[in-house]
């Protein structure tokens, strides 16, 4: 079986040599945030680990994750796919259909059992009726198969959230991979869709030391969410010297300005972008001119709108201008005190009008 | 419109004399007080430590209650394009809000320790019996209707409510949401680690935690309308010198109030 194989063997089998395989340890240690000195922890791995085999679901999802996931430049899609992990079962990658593919999740739950990660991408609707998968509804389907699974990762905002299918009114019912998963660690990746890096650096950890990486008090790896957008930002400098773009049509916007005022959400947003940015480093949307949209944060479909600075009322999915709102309290609060005010000076002279 | 009327209300100092405050805090230390004429003490309410905490959190809420709009929502920049190093705008105001809230943090703890320290109008005790009832008589009595509310020396009952829930809570929750966000670059210092964790309880996301902080900030600042009003509206009717004793510490009553004190030891 090809499974048997170690990582190098399967790197050298494909023509790569030595050389190369230690490069690519290297480039992967420094995607893991790992210091120089540990390459050769990875490179040992590498050598005497095998691959990891991985069911993907896809549940109330678009797919988008999976698109974001073949666009990793460092490591590369290939050595992932091909090297690192053995994809037994995708909906989008895998050749066979039908009643083939569902026999290799079988074959995989009953030959690596307790071996194999699943991978989650979408949410899991509360009513059976929305998602139907091989006639088994997806919560039974999400069940069954991460029964005997050594770990499960929550690619995307909607198994780590909930998403867009649990944005206001949550029709579905959309909840989360961890409200129904209880029993087993899961990662949770968020991003609408995750960096291509950070998918694929979270699964090369988990190859590299067989052990779950470092989380954060949400579930989140920290190499990836230790920080804000805001803390890393290349515009930060702007918001600092209190220069900010006001309209997209504005000099500040052609200066690079920070985008503060026209809603960027990066100061409530953790993620990676602005350290390891998109398409293999290429930019990320700040830099591009747009606000973060705060995709990779709880609800950020009902935190918007996207392009204005607004509070959420706490347990609600309703937002509102904070200052506007808060004056107009004020406000209310002024005019209702002058007329007790009033009220107080009509009832002072009544009563000494009576006294006398 | 018919005004319910309130009896002997607007004679000032002589009034309410058969209704006393069934809220017993006894135990705790009395105000000092000197005779002025016959009937009139002067009596010192408002220690010299609560009156500096006072004017501390004045200051700092209003310094705090500025920037932190700005902060919000950044109304003035620069008219002319420049780049980001000939100005530090926002990192100034930025610096002034935290160096306020750590004064605000620091100023409320100290009148967390006068709460057991100071004298027995330094305090409040929910729990004691009458305080509740009171309270209702308060709301009537505000509401301009019949009512048996009791003079009191220090805060109303309602009064006292409204400083738990705004000076009090509100202040706590500000505190912890402002550590929060303050920590949010440094979350594994030590300084980081010990406040990180609190966004668990508003729900985990860094939005959430950020909204709280505006709008209990907007709740402040009604608590601060209703409180000035308030205070104006008792020094008018009352004729007490409410608004002189935060400076001075001093309220001028009448001697009945000291009679209550003995009534009390009896």
């Amino acid at each position: 079986m090809k499974q048997e194989k170690t990582i190098l063997q399967e790197v050298l089998d494909r023509g790569f040599s030595r050389r190369d395989f230690l490069k690519m340890c290297t480039a992967l240690a420094a995607t893991l945030g790992l210091d120089y000195s540990q390459t050769n922890k990875v490179v040992n791995a590498m050598e005497t680990k095998k691959r990891v085999p991985v069911i993907w679901l896809q549940m109330q999802d678009c797919t988008g994750c999976s698109e974001s996931f073949i666009r990793s430049s460092q490591p590369k899609t290939e050595s992932v796919l091909l090297e690192m992990i053995s994809l037994e079962y995708s909906e989008v990658l895998s050749a066979p259909s039908g009643h083939y593919a569902e026999k290799s999740i079988k074959d995989v739950m009953e030959k690596y059992k307790g071996e194999y990660i699943v991978v989650v991408e979408g949410s899991i609707p509360s009513n059976d009726i929305y998602l139907m998968i091989a006639g088994k509804s997806a919560r039974k389907e999400l069940e069954h198969v991460c029964e005997n699974a050594a770990a499960v990762l929550a690619y995307g905002s909607c198994s780590s959230w909930g998403g867009v299918a649990a944005a206001k009114p949550n029709p579905t019912g959309a909840v989360p991979v961890t409200d129904i998963i209880k029993n087993k660690p899961v990662i949770v990746v968020p991003g609408c869709p995750p960096i291509a890096e950070v998918m694929t650096g979270v699964i090369a950890h988990y190859v590299t030391f067989g052990v779950l990486p470092e989380l954060d008090h949400l579930g989140r790896p920290k190499a990836f969410y230790r920080h804000r957008i805001h803390d890393k930002c290349n515009r930060r400098a702007y918001f600092d010297a209190g220069l900010f773009v006001e309209n997209f049509d504005d000099e500040g916007s052609k200066q690079g300005y920070c985008l503060y005022k026209v809603g960027c959400k990066g100061p409530t947003t953790y993620n990676s972008c602005a350290e390891m940015r998109w398409n293999g480093g290429v930019s990320y949307p700040i830099q591009s001119g747009n606000p973060c949209i705060g995709c990779s944060e709880k609800d950020f479909w009902d935190n918007g709108p996207f392009f204005t600075r607004v509070a959420k009322i706490p347990g609600t999915q309703t937002t509102i201008n904070p200052d506007v709102v808060g004056a107009a309290v004020v406000g209310a609060t002024i005019a209702g005190v002058a007329a007790h005010g009033a009220l107080t000076a009509l009832d002072k002279k009544k009563k000494e009008s009576k006294d006398k | 419109m018919s005004i319910p009327t309130i009896p002997n209300s607007n004679k000032p100092n002589v009034h309410h004399e058969h209704i006393h405050s069934k809220i017993d805090l006894s135990h705790r230390p009395e105000a000092s007080y000197e005779t002025v004429s016959d009937s009139m003490i002067k009596i010192y309410v408002w220690e010299l430590p609560v009156r500096i905490f006072h004017w501390v959190n004045a200051l700092a809420i209003l310094l705090l209650m500025v920037t932190g709009i700005y902060i919000g929502n950044p109304f003035v920049s620069a008219s002319v394009q420049e780049d980001a190093y000939y100005s530090m705008l926002m990192g100034w105001v930025r610096y002034i809000h935290f160096f306020s809230a750590f004064v605000f943090i620091a100023n409320l703890i100290f009148r967390w320790y006068w709460v057991f320290k100071g004298n027995k109008y330094a305090t409040s005790n929910p729990l004691k019996r009458g305080f509740w009832s009171e309270t209702f008589e308060t709301v009537k009595f505000y509401a301009l209707m019949k009512n048996k509310k009791p003079h009191y020396v220090g805060h109303n009952p309602l009064a006292q409510l409204a400083y738990w829930i705004f000076i009090g809570l509100g202040s706590i929750v500000l505190i912890i949401t402002g550590l929060f966000l303050y920590v949010e670059p440094q979350p594994e210092s030590l300084f980081g680690s010990a406040f990180i964790w609190t966004s668990l309880l508003f729900g985990g996301d860094s939005f959430t935690v950020r909204s709280l902080h505006h709008l209990v900030a907007w709740g402040i600042m009604v608590f601060i309308v209703i409180h000035v009003y308030l205070s104006f509206r008792e020094d008018w009717l009352e004729k007490n010198g409410t608004m002189s004793s935060i400076v001075t510490g001093f309220k001028t009553e009448s001697k009945h109030v000291i009679e209550d004190q003995h009534d009390e030891e009896k």
